[in-house]
């Protein structure tokens, strides 16, 4: 088929099954913009290129498939920057295409000329820049599977604005089936036998399991040895919340069992995690009496933090099933659930409502839930708000909680709700945003309303940014530098910023009023929903492991640290 | 600080040897030498790099990390031929 540069990219990004782009046209990506006119591929004008990048992870992991960006060269590129580097860091599939100035004019500080390929090196898992035409079906191609498969992550392609322009004959790119590592035999079987004559061990499961694609395995595998189960925040709804095997989130405000369970183990099955410090506290000091098998699909992995004494490198998918097939029996955990189960009784995920009468934050995002339920997807800033979400909202099913882990990019919720909406128009979504990410991405909900994209958004207003509050009243006495926000007193009033954005706007500032706001929001199906909770500013987030210090000094509440006098 | 004597064939790809370069300074690898020469195999290279790791770094570590670049296709530890030549 006779075609262009162009032709050929928009062919190509068809033939792999490209459903959706998100992104903006500029001088150097405006040839792939004419045949995008005449394509089947949706594509979804942004308002900020950052947007299109979050957009593309919160729609892959919606949906499982790659996410799609497109930006032109110079800034457009370098905004796609920090998506790339969230998508790097929690392991997204997304491709990032990007317009380059024409070859010739490469390395010669053209008008809009950033060298995209280095700035992004360190934080993309590989990177095309393509100069014959005829390579682009073939680099699509590759760019997919290298982004989808092994190790999920960002792949950037660079197209020269003439490489774009020149005539070329179409040839469809073929897929490669993806190779998944061979599991070794003897490591299953060594993790199998440690399984068994553990007394007190643990899963310790991270967003590989959901990645994988492996939450049933996970399921019929504790099922069966009766194991307890911890769920990171990456890996929230890899195991449902209502199971009784299941306890809770570990990490820097993760539950007191889960932390406990990791402190007092005798054995850490980590499953498709890589023991980040904000699980681990002081490494020196978590689950000092434990072995650990640690699977992953990453060598690089394992023994990266802490040393494994069974290293598994495979598809979280396979190695479940593999260790069901090879254990047989329950050993006896009588003793260790007695433990953990107390732990459960005795400090329960709990809040007080605010002295001065407003609005508890915790509540607003528990009734959502409730209201809302767990077929929903929800997605979350960076801060206080969203290690509530984190907490309070109930997970049943893997995918239906996307945020920013690794990277903690504030802003995340907004577009990346924009994303997960487009790739499941049939689930309602919401973003639990605070009122400092709101306003970093906001913008995006223009795009929304514009593109019929029905988002709802809470905005959990506490005034402030709250999260770097609460280090400052913890740790700086109370000395409050430049963390007020002036939200509570209307700098944006956010319902008339709704509204001029094409959504409806709501505010809700009593407990009475929760329910009766959540339930007009939902009742809205034709326009993205903002609702104004405004909240309580001294809210804080418990239990908490503050930071460089060992899980063991865990705090159920200010001044509480259970398994701290547990020893004495 | 320990020293390791590493050898890589890398595909003679734009951007490869900056990928591994940057790896490098990401990581805090410091690099004592390094030299590049076309590998006598097909259209590859072969990088020759000594670097020191910071304490509580291993080799090993790095090797799976030098691993994952999809440019890379084999790593060899070097260390010890070295300390073999020396002796010999
Ligand atoms: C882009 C970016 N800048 C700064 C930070 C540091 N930071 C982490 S949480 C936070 C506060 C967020 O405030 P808000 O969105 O109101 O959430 P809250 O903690 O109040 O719920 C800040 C500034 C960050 N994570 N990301
Ligand atoms: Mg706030």
């Amino acid at each position: 088929m006779d075609t262009t540069g162009a032709g050929a990219l928009i062919k190509a990004l068809e033939d792999v099954g490209c459903e959706v782009i998100f992104g903006m046209p500029g001088g150097a990506i405006l040839p792939a913009y004419d045949p995008l006119y005449d394509s089947k591929i949706r594509h979804v004008l942004v308002r900020h290129e950052q947007g299109a990048g979050h957009a593309a992870q919160g729609y892959a992991q919606a949906t499982g498939r790659v996410g799609v960006c497109m930006a032109t060269s110079g800034p457009g590129a370098t905004n796609l920057v920090t998506p790339l580097a969230d998508a790097y860091m929690d392991s997204v599939p997304i491709v990032a295409i990007t317009g380059q100035v024409a070859r010739s004019m490469i390395g010669t500080d053209a008008f809009q000329e950033a060298d995209i390929r280095s700035i992004t090196l360190p934080i993309t898992k590989h990177s095309f820049q393509v100069h014959d035409p005829a390579d682009i079906p073939r680099v699509i191609a590759e760019a997919f599977t290298l982004a989808s498969t092994g190790r999920p992550g960002p792949v950037l392609v660079d197209l020269p604005k003439d490489v774009l322009a020149t005539a070329t004959t179409y040839t469809p790119p073929k897929l490669a089936t993806p190779s998944r590592p061979v599991l070794s035999p003897v490591q299953v079987r060594n993790a199998a036998q440690l399984i068994g004559s553990s007394k007190r061990p643990v899963f310790y499961v991270g967003g590989g399991v959901i990645r994988s694609g492996a939450a049933q395995e996970l399921r019929r595998l504790a099922e069966k040895t009766g194991i307890p189960v911890v769920t990171t925040l990456m890996a929230r709804g890899a195991f449902p919340d209502s199971h009784p095997l299941h306890l809770g989130m570990p990490g820097m405000h993760g539950t007191v069992p889960a932390v406990a369970a990791l402190q007092r183990a005798d054995l850490l099955i980590a499953l498709g995690t890589r023991f980040d410090d904000r699980v681990t506290g002081l490494l020196p000091e978590f689950a000092p009496h434990a072995a650990v098998i640690h699977a992953d699909i990453d060598p690089a992995e394992i023994s990266k933090n802490r040393k494994a004494d069974v290293g598994i490198v495979g598809d979280c998918r396979d190695v479940m099933a593999a260790l069901s097939a090879v254990i047989t029996r329950k050993t006896d955990l009588t003793d260790w659930w007695n433990y953990l189960g107390g732990l459960r009784t005795t400090y329960p995920l709990g809040y007080d409502w605010p002295a001065d009468g407003m609005l508890a934050p915790q509540y607003v995002i528990e009734r959502i839930s409730k209201l809302t339920g767990p077929e929903a997807i929800y997605t979350a800033g960076v801060g206080q708000h969203q290690m509530w979400a984190a907490q309070y909202v109930k997970y049943e099913r893997p995918g239906s909680f996307i945020n920013s882990g690794g990277a903690g990019t504030m802003g995340f919720a907004v577009p990346a709700a924009m994303g997960a909406q487009a790739g499941a128009p049939d689930r309602t979504v919401w973003a639990i945003d605070g009122d400092g990410c709101f306003q970093m991405t906001n913008q995006e909900l223009a795009t929304c309303a514009a593109e019929g994209i029905p988002i709802k958004v809470a905005i959990i207003n506490n005034g402030n940014l709250g999260m770097v509050r609460q280090w400052q009243t913890l740790f700086y006495e109370g000395r409050y530098s430049n963390t007020r926000l002036g939200t509570h007193e209307r700098h944006p009033d956010f319902v008339k910023l709704a509204d001029a954005l094409g959504c409806v706007g709501l505010r809700c500032a009593s407990q009475s009023e929760v329910d009766g706001t959540i339930l007009e929001a939902m009742a809205v199906r034709d326009r993205p929903v903002v609702v104004d909770f405004v909240v309580g500013q001294d809210a804080q987030v418990w239990p908490m492991v503050a930071a460089g210090t060992g899980n063991d000094e865990i705090m159920a509440a200010r001044g509480i640290r259970p398994l701290f006098d547990e020893e004495e | 600080m320990t020293r390791h004597s590493l050898s890589l064939l890398l595909r003679n790809e734009p951007g490869a040897l900056a990928r591994i370069v940057v790896l490098f300074s990401s990581r805090g690898v410091d690099v004592e030498s390094l030299s590049l020469a076309p590998a006598e195999q097909g259209d590859l290279s072969r990088l020759d790099v000594v670097v020191d790791l910071q304490a509580g770094r291993t080799v090993v570590q790095l090797i799976k990390q030098l691993g994952r670049i999809v440019d890379v296709k084999n790593v060899v530890d070097r260390t010890h031929d070295e300390v073999l030549e020396l002796g010999a």
